[in-house]
């Protein structure tokens, strides 16, 4: 048998030093900056019943979950996802709580990607849920939350809405099966602009068609709501390029020097939970968004409590990679001083690198039976201080 | 002056129809058409950066936005799949993924599930899927028309162009599966952060389509 007890498994890998610190900052950064707002972190268990993510509406495709079984053989998963274990919480233990419920979590999530695409199994997710409101007060603080998100690292950032009522109206209108509609959505969420094309010229040529076939090319900034509204003349539609005009206004402002707001009525994205607001979010460099969200406002219903939701999860590891990328690494912290003790003077060496620590210095004990040793390893590892305990050494006090 | 737009084409025929179709836009493709054994030339006057990959690797590289764009043929992409745009049909580079058998082979008759030589697995498991018919699928490296001849498979899926090399080893083509062409395709960031100069690419790109 082959043993593979040397490598980790595709997909994973294991993060050393200064990339397990740009990690952990990103996290308390993102995790910080939810709670100055107010959201309460919570934490759903890593392993979850199958049945979770295998609703009526929205289901993940078997072949991307990792699955086992649990002891009286029912089916379980490796959670692909943090949005729907929190909808499940809602509905559940937190169904009698007051309304809105604001909560941020960070967590990983599992998914099988395809093999030897350079494609992480693990991925971080950092992000918010806020729970019980429809209002537009709330879709612009999970928006402004979205563009903190991003603005906090410093780097050129996009970030972009779009609303899946402009593509469900146009398809409602359409003479065509559920199957005909779900390969339209497909293709304009990949722009595929011939396809696209020449499917929709099989249902004939009208003012529906026509406003498909360019509903993908409708991206850009304000420009794209006069040009959405010449050609889509409709009073749902009209309804919700409204609103989203207003919140793309009112978020422009906030985007600062760095970063720009831009909209896409082509966003359709294949998570079908969202049943409005779609947010993306792009970092410049990074050929993968790196903060996605929208609102859901039926989710929740499926585990039984019907209550309007809106979120985001920003990807860790996109942000991770970004930063890497443009060559900014937080220091590692120094170590202050290393504690040496003479034979016999073991406990009190301990003692005093407590104080020390105490005084807030990084602080070593050598683990080494000479003092000629322990300063070769100062020096080597640039320790300005060695501190040595013996009989003749006072104990360090405050 | 931004960093230029990194565009992969497809090394060989699609490279040269690229090739000339940029020449017919206007822009200085000197450094790509005496490229040497270079695989990353500039196209300064459109402020372009021309990557020479495969196929698949093409699409690896716009999916992974190292390169914002890419030319690659439609059998490559219904061969991988992945998250990209796929914005223009180029036009060129026409041919087509075709189910061929032997010669008066009478390939639907009968019980037994078939067996189907190709280099395109997952193009051949998707149209065969589509018909709810099972089929047991061969991967085959070089010249798939092999296949039937020594009868390891019933027909093969491959690209068809004249037809010429079937018919010269007594196989036809009996049914098409798919029309390929070239196709454009971009990274989802790289059009949105730099739709500018993108879509000013394409417009003129489109212009000039025959």
């Amino acid at each position: 048998m082959r043993n593979y007890d040397l490598i980790t498994p595709e997909g994973t890998k294991d993060l050393l030093f200064v990339e397990c610190t740009i990690r952990r900052n990103i996290e308390k950064t993102l995790i910080e900056m939810f709670k100055s707002r107010g959201y309460s972190e919570i934490i759903t268990p890593g392993l979850e019943f199958f049945d979770v993510f295998n609703l009526n509406s929205q289901y993940f495709p078997q072949e991307n979950l990792y699955k086992m079984t649990d002891s009286k053989g029912r089916l379980l998963v490796m959670r692909p996802d943090s949005t729907m274990p929190i909808a499940r919480v809602v509905a559940t233990r937190l169904r009698d709580a007051d309304l809105p419920l604001k909560l941020c979590y960070d967590q990983t999530v599992y998914r099988t990607e395809p093999a030897l695409k350079g494609r992480s199994d693990e991925i971080v997710q950092a992000g918010i849920e806020l729970i019980g409101s429809d209002q537009k007060m709330a879709d612009l603080e999970v928006i402004s939350a979205a563009v903190d998100s991003l603005k906090t690292f410093g780097m050129e950032f996009s970030l972009e809405i779009g609303h899946i009522g402009v593509f469900k109206a146009l398809a409602d209108k359409l003479d065509a099966t559920e199957g005909e509609k779900e390969k339209i959505r497909k293709l304009i969420e990949n722009k595929n602009f011939p396809a696209l094309n020449d499917f929709l010229d099989t249902f004939g040529n009208n003012s529906i068609t026509g406003a498909l076939k360019k509903l993908p090319a409708l991206f850009g900034g304000e420009e794209v709501f006069e040009k959405a509204e010449e050609l889509i003349a409709d009073d749902t539609i009209s309804v919700i390029l409204e609103e989203l005009r207003d919140i793309y206004c009112e978020i422009s402002d906030i985007c600062g020097n760095s970063g720009s707001i831009t909209v896409d009525l082509g966003l359709v994205n294949k998570t079908d939970y969202y049943t409005g607001l779609i947010i993306k979010g792009y970092l410049q460099g990074q050929g993968e968004e790196v903060l996605s969200g929208g609102r859901y406002d039926k989710l929740i219903s499926e585990f039984g409590y019907d209550v309007p939701a809106i979120g985001f999860a920003v990807n860790v590891n996109g942000i991770e990679k970004a930063i890497i990328k443009n060559g900014v690494f937080p220091a590692e912290r120094e170590i202050d001083a290393i504690v040496y003790a003479e034979p016999g003077f073991e406990a009190a060496a301990l003692r005093s690198a407590q104080v020390l620590r105490k005084k807030g210095l990084v602080v070593e004990t050598a683990l080494f039976n000479d003092l000629e040793s322990a300063r070769e390893y100062a020096i080597s590892r640039k320790i300005a201080k060695v501190v040595v305990v013996d009989s003749e050494s006072k104990e360090v006090t405050e | 002056m931004n960093k230029p737009i990194r565009i992969a084409l497809t090394k060989g025929r699609l490279e040269k129809d690229t090739v000339g179709l940029f020449e017919k836009l206007g822009f200085d493709c000197s450094a790509v058409r005496e490229k040497g054994r270079k695989l990353i030339l500039p196209i300064p006057d459109g402020n372009l950066e021309v990557v020479l990959a495969k196929a698949n690797d093409v699409i690896t590289y716009v999916e992974h936005g190292v390169c914002d764009m890419g030319v690659v043929g439609k059998d490559t992409i219904m061969e991988m799949s992945g998250k990209f745009y796929e914005l223009v049909d180029l036009g060129f580079g026409r041919c087509k993924f075709a189910l061929a058998t032997k010669k008066d082979y009478d390939f639907y008759s009968g019980y037994g599930i078939k067996t189907i030589a190709t280099k395109y697995p997952n193009v051949s498991r998707s149209f065969f899927e589509k018909k709810g018919m099972d089929t047991e699928i061969i991967k085959i490296e070089g010249s798939v028309e092999l296949a039937p001849l020594l009868e390891l498979a019933d027909g093969i899926v491959d690209i068809v162009e004249t037809g010429t090399t079937l018919k010269e080893n007594g196989l036809e083509v009996i049914e098409d599966v798919a029309p390929i062409s070239a196709r454009l395709i971009a990274n989802t960031v790289s059009l949105k952060m730099r739709q500018a100069e993108i879509e000013k690419l394409i417009k003129m790109i489109e212009e000039n389509l025959d």
